[in-house]
């Protein structure tokens, strides 16, 4: 457990209000290093209960590189040393009783490139709930099945077709499918990395609804290198810098009246 | 740009400089083209050449001269107790009743032209006799038609192998077993047709009746035992290095010798098997158990190879959204990383049991070379192995082994060609799109 006292007693440089009133995750002066390269630098921050925010920076700012600290994707990679606080209601993330299993059951991703398993429909969405054993029987998990597809807006469109694979659908759907499977296991939180980089303005729409929808239920933190659908779905931004977390505030604040220069810059386009 | 005058060339300049040099460029190209022309087409034709000398002499080989004779199958001689058991009826002389149908056909007179008759058939022809009688006891007493193989002196002659011009003392026949032979033919006795032995006899010192059934079992069953030993073994070290191990100096020593034992030279992984299996834990020599773990240990290097490629080649996305939904490692493997991969590790694994299949070298080492007529029954029975069958008999002096060593040689590519058809199919099948 990490004591409540001093959550709110942190020094940082970053500007803006990086507390929430609910927070869910508590991040504190967390530094990342790859291998000998400090990749994150100091950063804290809060991610509010049903919250949309996002994280926004030029390239190699290290926003996905933060993202992935939250549900200790970084632990693949051998050289990663993360230090400083991730807490998840409370409870250190980088415990060593933790397991990432249970971690990674509560915090869904959703990747960069639309990435369904070479599998079917149903059974890319079905992996999560059969691996966690969230289902008793077959009805059960087609239920799961058929409400993860309704969730993420395609059931309509797949509904007949649930045998066929997962990769044989358009870009769009393929990343409908990632978040279905993602919400199948009845994540708390969702992390989004640069989920609409790949797909086309028609089925970034589609996504951006989802997005916003499913903020109701869920956390969501998105990466995005789109400043317009930061300012569309998000309700606060974070912005990033060679590292260090610059500014971090409601999003219309963010986008009309930075406080930071080098936000003003990025925002005004003349970073990044 | 010009020394002198340094300054950029106009687009005029440029264009010209290139267009005198796009002359000599095609003409390198044409060059390299009629290189890897000249290159295919001598591949090509090697193949071809080894090709049609193969079946040439292996074709031949599948078939064999018979003599057909009308056989009294007496039942005194040939059952002498008389209760039709195998013992009685492999102690009974059947070869008297063989040749006394063969004289009436030929009429031998004296004791130097008997003794000239009976070279004409195999001396298989009892067995035979035997066999038949012990599958239908009924046609005892009676008087039928039987195709006896004829020796491998007389089907070389009649093949035109032996050559009656040949002075006498220089032929491996004299001028009375030719005659005989010459009367047989008048009689239409002798017939050519589809051996009863290559592909169901077992090795035999008389060319006329030796089979490969016994090395081709042999073979089948150290394949499956360097199968059970290699794959699984292979694919848990390719598992491990892949995705286990730590990136050290270790692992390093570890990678690189087992890149190194892939060019190891088979005959070193025979001796090896001699040393440990052998000589350490007492192994009995010649069986297929032994050939299997020899041949194992030669391909365990080519299949981890192979199958480390194919881990490496799954897509780090699938890996990261098993992850992301909290899959544990093993069940990323198992799951995901295993499945997309078995098309790469089975091709690998298919390729070097084939060569596992054509290795003579090491199983000589251990014993494989024996003369065992019988065939083996299990992986703890003596046997040998295709190519092992075909270096003894290429050692033969019979003539008639030179079509037989063919003849085996075609069975044995006909299965290396099976064998990698199936890794084409089975990749071609397993292979998914992601």
């Amino acid at each position: 457990m990490v004591s409540n006292s001093n959550i709110n007693n942190v020094k940082t440089k970053t500007i803006g209000e990086i507390f929430s009133k609910d927070p869910k995750i508590i991040c504190r002066n967390v530094d990342v290093f790859y291998g000998e390269k400090q990749a994150i630098k100091d950063v804290s921050i809060d991610i509010a209960s049903r919250e949309i925010i996002s994280f926004i920076g030029p390239s190699g700012c290290g926003k996905s590189t933060f993202l992935r600290c939250l549900n200790r994707m970084n632990d693949t990679i051998d050289t990663c040393k993360v230090k400083g606080s991730i807490s998840l209601d409370k409870e250190d993330i980088y415990d060593e009783k933790i397991d990432v299993v249970t971690l990674r059951a509560k915090i869904g991703m959703v990747f960069q490139k639309p990435n369904p398993f070479p599998k079917s429909i149903y059974e890319n969405v079905a992996y999560g709930p059969k691996i966690h054993g969230l289902s008793s029987s077959k009805e059960e998990l087609d239920f799961i099945v058929e409400n993860s597809l309704k969730d993420s807006g395609l059931w309509e469109e797949v509904k007949d077709r649930l045998q066929s694979p997962g990769t044989g659908l358009s870009g769009g759907q393929q990343q409908r499918l990632c978040i279905a499977r993602a919400i199948a296991v009845s994540p708390e939180i969702i992390l989004m990395d640069e989920p609409c980089s790949a797909l086309d303005p028609i089925a970034t729409a589609k996504i951006e609804e989802l997005i916003n929808q499913l903020g109701k239920n869920y956390s969501i933190v998105i990466v995005t290198h789109s400043m317009q659908q930061a300012a569309r779905i998000s309700q606060r931004t974070a912005y990033f810098h060679l590292g260090e977390l610059i500014e971090v505030g409601e999003t219309k604040k963010i986008f009309t009246m930075p406080e930071d220069k080098q936000t003003e810059a990025y925002i005004s386009g003349r970073i990044g | 740009m010009n020394k002198n005058n340094s300054k950029m060339l106009t687009a005029d300049e440029a264009s010209k400089i290139v267009a005198s040099s796009v002359i000599r460029r095609r003409k390198k190209n044409a060059r390299l083209k009629t290189y890897g022309r000249i290159a295919i087409g001598l591949a090509v034709s090697f193949l071809i050449f080894l090709f049609v000398s193969i079946f040439s002499k292996g074709i031949p080989g599948f078939f064999q001269y018979y003599v057909t004779l009308d056989v009294y199958l007496d039942r005194d001689r040939l059952d002498p107790k008389g209760d039709l058991s195998p013992e009685s009826l492999y102690n009974g002389d059947a070869r008297s009743i063989v040749l006394e149908s063969l004289y009436k056909v030929i009429k031998p007179k004296g004791r130097k032209e008997k003794k000239a008759a009976k070279k004409i058939i195999s001396s298989n022809a009892d067995v035979r006799i035997s066999k038949m009688v012990l599958d239908d006891p009924n046609i005892l007493g009676k008087i039928i038609p039987i195709t006896f193989a004829v020796d491998d002196d007389i089907d070389s002659f009649l093949r035109g192998y032996i050559k009656r011009e040949t002075p006498s003392s220089e032929r491996r026949i004299n001028d009375k077993v030719i005659k005989f032979v010459d009367k047989l033919s008048a009689e239409n006795k002798i017939s050519y047709k589809f051996s009863d032995y290559i592909l169901t006899g077992s090795a035999s010192r008389s060319p006329e009746i030796a089979g490969i059934k016994g090395a081709f079992i042999g073979s089948m069953l150290t394949l499956a035992v360097c199968f059970i030993i290699a794959f699984p073994l292979g694919v848990a070290t390719a598992v491990y290095l892949e995705e286990f191990a730590p990136k050290n100096k270790i692992t390093e020593i570890i990678e690189v010798n087992i890149n190194n034992l892939a060019a190891v030279p088979s005959v070193v992984f025979g001796i090896l098997g001699l040393a440990i299996f052998i000589g350490i834990f007492g192994m009995p020599r010649s069986i297929p158990l032994l050939g299997g773990m020899v041949l194992a240990l030669m391909t365990l290097p080519t299949i981890i190879i192979s199958s480390r490629a194919a881990i490496r080649a799954v897509p780090p996305s699938i890996k990261d959204a098993a992850y992301g939904i909290g899959a544990s490692k093993l069940q990323t493997i198992f799951h995901h990383v295993l499945p997309l991969a078995m098309p790469g590790m089975l091709t690998g694994t298919i390729i070097g049991m084939a060569q596992a299949l054509g290795e003579t070298a090491p199983l000589l080492m251990i014993g494989m070379v024996a003369f065992i007529v019988d065939i083996p029954g299990g992986v703890t029975d003596p046997g040998t192995v295709l190519p092992v069958q075909i270096f003894m008999w290429a050692d033969f002096a019979e003539r008639m082994f030179i079509q037989k060593t063919s003849s085996a040689i075609i069975v044995l590519l006909v299965f290396l060609i099976l064998m990698n058809a199936a890794a084409v199919i089975l990749r071609k099948r397993l292979e998914r799109r992601w």
